[in-house]
């Protein structure tokens, strides 16, 4: 039985208060994780912990037992600490390093017994590094040092091991690697395992509990699945972020998405008939540079539909999976209305979004101009038996601009912006008198799109 | 890999240390010997044996040694035993300090003088002799007394300099070291100016060598540098876990601050006992113990004691080489070092490079 009582601890460096009321307790088998941003005080917290920074205030509690009043060496029989990234300094061999971990458990003199080697060999093979045991640490890969790392706080037969970003440096393969191996050993041989994550993803996968710190404070506690909601990462982080639950793994998985900071301002908005992903890029892209995006209408539970949600962009919804209403459709063409220029994705048709296609030829009659981009071929994402094929062609007619990728669309919503703002600038009268000087000007520009179409 | 190979390897390695020591010691006993016939004056090797054998308690009565001479006598036991022992003692110490201090530091180019010992040593013995300042402590000299004061006196300042609370951050400690040790050689530097007629003697000793050693030098330095030597081995361990980094140490259970301070402490005994007598000797402290680590290993726990032999072998050879290389002129000692030690270390470090990363 063990049990780790943080009780209400208050730690400073210098002057600066690093942590403040930290107050937690944990027994045999939790695996923790401890999160927050960068200067939350995650290290300081694993720091005191480890006996290596004394708390002002409250106290590190171990079975009942102040670990500060204990010496250092007793501490180390019961705790081991597996740090960012070693630096060591001599080339010692990996079974060097791993014995160095039975020192809390010799006197002084005493040269490691036959029991200390078998103890050092159980942990190397635990972590798959017995077979690197002669070479020097120096030489390994980082993975490989990292596994003997561990395999030496292993050695130290501890109850409790603190790990500072254990996987930080190392590919995926043997961050996953790593990660099941010390969610084993606290299963199997009963340790509390407490440890610092920067990645949520991991985070999630692998603790069964986690404190969330912000500024120096538990800002939650408990569960993984009831801390890391897109609130709390929201409030703790500043970002933005999908919270889902996987199908396969059946844990959480995290999705952060970036907010530009400052978009440049623009005066024109576009209204985008898309679905199904097709807009999602678009959006994100058109909402970065400033533009003011409309969407719809839109599918609840579809990824376009989402990701305007999180980009707050204004959507015309209608439930998911059925059929586009009437009601959405007007609401729909009123939306439009507001709009300076329409965008359709090669979103694919069913009967259910056929009347999109409806708002976009409406669009076109009533002068708005409209780009279609006609990125896939419309018979292969026509399922209406060639009646989105047939519309299509009448927008094509009708004098839709039809454009084969983001960057052609994106120089052409340029291009409109500027003779918009011309056009508020200078009366329209005036405007046809400049005409014949305006001509070689928009020569011009349509050179930089084809130049920047042949760029990209 | 065998999966039993690996441990028996392991404990094959550590059960040779004793036998590694004990050739080791017999390689420092025979060079001593060998050493004494070096010199000027050509003594018969016999004749050195038999005059040693005299001065042994049971061989004395079994020996007849009437045919030694009271001068040949006089000259191996007055004149080059205490300046061979004198060669081992402060090779021994030099080494050992380097051992430490590299353990300490974690920087390979720590050595036994990091911490302004040499310096310190240098104004203790530049004031005595620019002075004249005469007296003798315990039957020894001013200069050797004012040389050991001026190390400590300079160490236990770079010390106070560096602490921080209750803590000796080893950056701030070499940095200190550094710049004291600039601060007093420019002292050395002003003193040298005005040592007017004392200036030869005074260069002299800041060669280093072991010219003017006597009986009593020995007998005081000998406690000092086989204590401090000995009392560093109890923190051989440590020292390996040092390796780790100092946080990472203390979670393995090494009390840091209190081991740092200690082994400081002997590290600074012993080589100012060596430097008091000896005047500045460089090379030994920085290069024996890269050699010995590159040809033994990192583990201090046997890394210390054989650096300790090695060095004092060395320094008792290249003493006997400094003696007889420009017969009669003598050579200062610390020329011989780093002339022989260094191109070998270079070879060895060439050889040995890729798997000696420090």
């Amino acid at each position: 039985m063990v049990i780790l009582n943080i009780d209400g601890v208050d730690c400073y460096y210098e002057s600066v208060k690093v942590l403040e009321n930290i107050r937690f307790s944990e027994k045999e088998r939790e695996f923790v994780g401890i999160l927050g941003p960068n200067g939350s005080g995650k290290t300081t917290l694993l720091r005191s912990i480890s006996r290596t920074l004394k708390p002002h205030k409250g106290a590190i509690l171990l079975n009942d037992v102040d670990i500060y009043t204990l010496k250092s060496a007793e501490v180390a029989r019961e705790m081991a600490v597996v740090p960012q990234d070693t630096v060591i300094t001599f080339n010692f061999t990996a079974l060097e390093i791993v014995l160095m971990g039975r020192n809390p458990h010799l006197s002084r003199f005493q040269i490691e017994s036959e029991k200390d080697i078998a103890i050092a060999r159980k942990s190397m093979e635990f972590t798959n590094t017995w077979h690197l045991a002669e070479r020097p640490i120096n030489g390994l890969s980082g993975g490989e040092r990292q596994r003997v790392i561990i395999a030496r706080a292993l050695a130290q037969e501890p109850k409790i091991l603190l790990l500072d970003e254990p996987t930080v440096h190392l590919d995926i393969n043997n961050q996953l690697e790593i990660m099941d191996l010390l969610k084993e050993i606290c299963m199997k041989s009963g340790l509390i395992v407490l440890a610092v994550f920067h990645d949520f993803n991991l985070a999630v996968r692998y603790c069964s509990s986690a404190i969330l710190l912000k500024e120096g404070k538990i800002f939650s506690a408990g569960s993984i699945e009831d801390i890391l909601t897109s609130e709390n990462i929201k409030s703790v982080f500043q970002v933005d972020a999908i919270v889902k639950k996987h199908p396969v793994t059946n844990s959480l998985y995290i999705i952060p998405v970036s907010t530009p900071k400052s978009p440049p301002s623009r005066k024109l908005s576009v209204h985008l008939v898309c679905g199904a992903g097709t807009g999602t890029t678009l959006m994100k892209i058109m909402a970065g540079e400033g533009y003011n995006v409309t969407a719809g209408v839109l599918n609840v539970l579809d990824t376009d539909y989402e990701t305007a949600q999180l980009l707050k962009i204004p959507v015309i919804s209608e439930a998911p999976f059925s059929q586009v209403t009437k009601e959405a459709h007007n609401a729909n063409l009123e939306m439009i209305n507001k709009a300076n220029a329409l965008v359709l994705t090669s979103v694919p048709f069913g009967f259910g979004n056929l009347r999109n296609l409806e708002a976009v030829s409406e669009a076109l009659e009533r002068g708005i101009p409209t780009y279609v981009l006609d990125e896939v071929p419309i018979e292969r994402r026509d399922f209406t038996k060639g009646k989105a094929k047939k519309r299509l062609k009448e927008l094509k007619r009708k004098g839709s601009v039809f454009v084969r990728n983001q960057n052609e669309l994106l120089s052409l919503l340029n291009i409109s912006e500027e003779k918009m703002k011309m056009a508020k600038e200078v009366p329209t009268e005036i405007l046809g008198h400049l005409k014949p000087e305006e001509k070689p000007h928009q020569g011009d520009r349509a050179d930089d799109v084809k130049s920047s179409n042949s760029r990209g | 890999m065998s999966t039993s190979g690996v441990e028996t390897a392991y404990f094959r390695r550590v059960s040779r240390w004793k036998l590694l020591l004990i050739i080791l010691t017999a390689v420092l006993m025979l060079t001593i010997i060998l050493s004494l016939n070096v010199g000027y004056a050509q003594i018969p090797f016999s004749t050195i044996l038999m005059i040693l054998a005299k001065r042994t308690p049971f061989l004395s009565s079994l020996m007849d040694s009437s045919s030694v001479s009271y001068v040949e006598e006089r000259i191996i036991m007055q004149i080059r035993m205490p300046r061979v022992l004198a060669g081992a003692l402060v090779g021994a110490a030099l080494a050992a300090a380097g051992v430490v201090y590299q353990g300490i530091f974690k920087n390979p180019m720590a050595d036994s003088y990091i911490l302004g010992v040499s310096a310190g040593a240098a104004v203790g013995a530049s004031l005595a002799i620019v002075l004249g300042i005469g007296f003798t402590l315990f039957g020894v000299s001013t200069v050797p007394i004012s040389a050991f004061a001026g190390s400590l006196i300079a160490v236990f300042v770079v010390y106070k300099i560096s602490r921080v609370g209750s803590r000796v951050p080893v950056t701030t400690l070499l940095l200190s070291g550094i710049a004291v040790s600039f601060f007093l050689s420019a002292i050395v530097a002003v003193l040298q100016v005005i040592a007017g007629g004392r200036l030869h003697v005074l260069v002299f000793w800041l060669m280093g060598g072991f010219s003017y050693v006597e009986w009593r030098d020995i007998w005081a330095i000998l406690p000092i540098i086989c204590l401090g030597t000995a009392a560093t081995y109890f923190y051989a361990h440590d020292l390996n876990i040092l390796a780790l980094g100092e946080e990472t140490a203390q979670h393995l259970g090494v009390d840091i601050e209190k081991v740092k301070k200690l082994l400081l402490i002997f590290g600074s005994l012993v080589t100012a006992a060596a430097v008091s007598i000896s005047g500045l000797i460089g090379f030994i402290g920085l290069i024996i113990p890269h050699m010995t680590r590159i040809l033994i290993g990192p583990d201090h726990r046997i890394l210390l004691p054989t650096s300790t032999i090695v060095g004092a072998t060395f320094l008792v050879i290249c003493d006997a080489v400094a003696r007889v290389i420009v017969s009669p002129v003598e050579l200062p000692v610390g020329v011989i070092t780093a002339l022989s030690g260094g191109p070998f270390f270079i070879y060895l470090l060439r050889k040995k490079k890729e798997s000696y990363a420090v």
